[in-house]
């Protein structure tokens, strides 16, 4: 079939999350367009310039978009979308979007990770979630960088020189940022710190993969899966070789823009919730 | 904090001196120690017996014995209370629950692997609010709703704190807010020993009148809190201590014990 004869439709998704608002628009099945900017302490804000900024990129207006879903921490302050799916699910059809062969992905985000067993359809099959443990989550490493004045993006790669990496006795974020200071005054070396600091992160995450049961292929999203030194962690802990898409943090932004181009995104909803006891986590 | 408490062969409290244990390394014991030794008029060969306990116990090198703190709390709360049947003390980085039973430890519950539930809560978020930790209680008596913090992890509790003070909600209600998501925590956590009075609450964050409020909703208790919380471990350990000399001045046996010389401690690798 030509294109010429297909409906042009557009769909748009936005995750809203507690550190970056991300967007995707596709055009019938195809992204067209990717944007992110930081959330700020306005979601409400932030949410309603990433869609000006999407429809600008590709020149529409937002009449033209047949159907937008948004997600992240903040959905909420999306005001615009006609529906808001929870993260996990648009994880799922994003990850299944990129990666067909994928059944469990690992979502490290800023407020917290969820590993999710996703199906051939990029349907949730079950999952497991941090429960906004900051030791859990993206946050770790944001307060790390700030500790040891390094630029959150350099962590990673800095990570990876360490010969000697430092044992973290706590898992909790407080905790440890005391034991960094503590460490550095003792002369440790920043990337020796920073490399116990992705080991005790890969250490929680692996608690919650072995949750959910592991079925490879196993992919990494979320802004956690810019991080070399996160990836290589959580490799080296599993055991396995992770799929990383080349833009991880636009995940759920994507599986947000699926569901908006798929009609019925109710009927989704036929997973299997199992909720978390509280003090399991940390 | 670095607590030191001398005990007389009564069991009788010569003196008592709180001290900062120091950021790093914690090698500031001698010197309370010391400040102690000045205060009671003592020479510090006059020393009996010394027990140290605590986090840092191994790292006071002129003791003669350390001795858990779970064994020293025991012992210092049912000098004070000799009804207690459960303990709660709430320190500076850890949350701990005593079961006791006509006078001895039978059971604990003990949090100190998450600083939510702990005074280091409390203290990360007196810096975002710009209060002194102290100030909180006071602070709090006067709100007139609290409202409910979600976040457990102190971290995002911060950035909630945050959003509640954009939003202009009152800081008294911000405050015992929190009090009641510490006092919340620690009642779940305690509930697992069964809880029966008499219910003691001791540690540096029994001197917040608002948490003791908030543990006593929580539990649904009455809370009895020592004049001064911060020393039940140590008054336990002094007590202890006193114990052992006494036992082996009366049975004759020697009390094995360190050369009296004042020395911080040292590290080796």
């Amino acid at each position: 079939m030509s294109s010429s004869l297909m409906a042009m439709a557009w769909f748009l998704g936005v995750d809203i999350g507690s550190g970056s608002s991300k967007g995707v628009l596709i055009l019938n099945t195809e992204p067209q367009a990717y944007h992110w900017i930081p959330s700020g302490f306005n979601y409400r804000e932030a949410a309603q310039q990433l869609r000006e900024l999407l429809l600008a990129k590709v020149g529409i207006s937002s009449e033209e978009v047949t159907n937008t879903v948004a997600t992240g921490y903040g959905a909420a302050s999306a005001s615009y979308s006609d529906l808001n799916v929870a993260d996990i699910r648009c994880c799922a059809r994003g990850i299944n979007y990129l990666f067909p062969l994928v059944r469990t992905v690992i979502d490290v985000q800023g407020m917290s990770t969820q590993v999710i067993r996703v199906n051939g359809e990029g349907r949730v099959i079950n999952f497991a979630v941090s429960e906004r443990c900051a030791a859990g989550s993206g946050r770790f490493l944001n307060i790390m960088a700030n500790v040891l004045r390094i630029d959150l993006n350099d962590v990673g790669l800095l990570s990876l020189k360490s010969r000697n990496p430092v044992n973290f006795t706590t898992g909790c974020a407080v905790f440890g940022e005391s034991e960094a200071i503590s460490r550095v005054s003792e002369g440790a070396s920043k990337e020796d710190i920073l490399a116990g600091v992705h080991k005790a992160l890969a250490d929680k995450i692996s608690g919650l993969v072995s949750r959910v049961k592991l079925v490879m292929e196993c992919a990494i999203s979320g802004g956690g899966g810019l991080n070399v030194g996160l990836v290589k962690s959580l490799e080296e802990k599993l055991q396995i070789e992770l799929q990383v898409p080349p833009e991880p943090q636009f995940v759920n932004a994507l599986g947000a823009a699926v569901i908006a181009s798929t009609t019925t995104p109710i009927s989704e909803v036929n997973y299997r919730f199992k909720p978390m006891d509280e003090d399991a986590w940390p | 904090m670095t607590k030191v408490v001398i005990v007389d062969g009564g069991g009788s409290v010569v003196f008592k001196v709180v001290g900062p244990t120091g950021a790093e390394h914690r090698r500031l014991a001698n010197r309370v120690m010391e400040e102690t030794l000045n205060g009671a008029g003592l020479a510090f060969d006059q020393i009996t017996y010394l027990i140290a306990t605590g986090y840092g116990r191994i790292n006071v090198p002129f003791a003669d014995t350390q001795v858990t703190e779970l064994s020293c709390h025991a012992k210092g709360v049912v000098s004070l209370f000799p009804g207690v049947k459960t303990a709660i003390d709430i320190g500076g980085q850890d949350a701990k629950g005593l079961k006791i039973r006509k006078g001895r430890l039978v059971d604990f519950v003990m949090n100190d692997k998450c600083a939510a539930g702990t005074g280091r809560f409390l203290e990360v978020v007196a810096d975002v609010l710009g209060l002194k930790m102290e100030a909180l209680g006071d602070i709090s008596l006067e709100a007139t709703k609290k409202i409910t913090i979600s976040s457990v992890c102190t971290i995002f509790a911060q950035q909630e704190v945050i959003t509640h003070l954009s939003d202009g909600v009152p800081l008294p209600d911000i405050v015992a807010g929190l009090h009641y998501a510490i006092a919340n925590r620690t009642a779940r956590m305690v509930r697992r020993l069964r809880i029966e009075p008499d219910v003691v609450f001791t540690g540096g964050v029994a001197k917040n009148v608002g948490v003791v409020n908030a543990l006593r909703d929580s539990i649904g208790l009455n809370i009895l809190v020592p004049q001064e919380p911060l020393f039940t471990g140590a008054l336990g350990a002094a007590l202890l201590g006193k114990e052992r000399a006494m036992k082996a001045i009366v049975s004759g046996e020697r009390l094995d014990i360190k050369e009296r010389k004042l020395e911080e401690a040292t590290f080796f690798e």
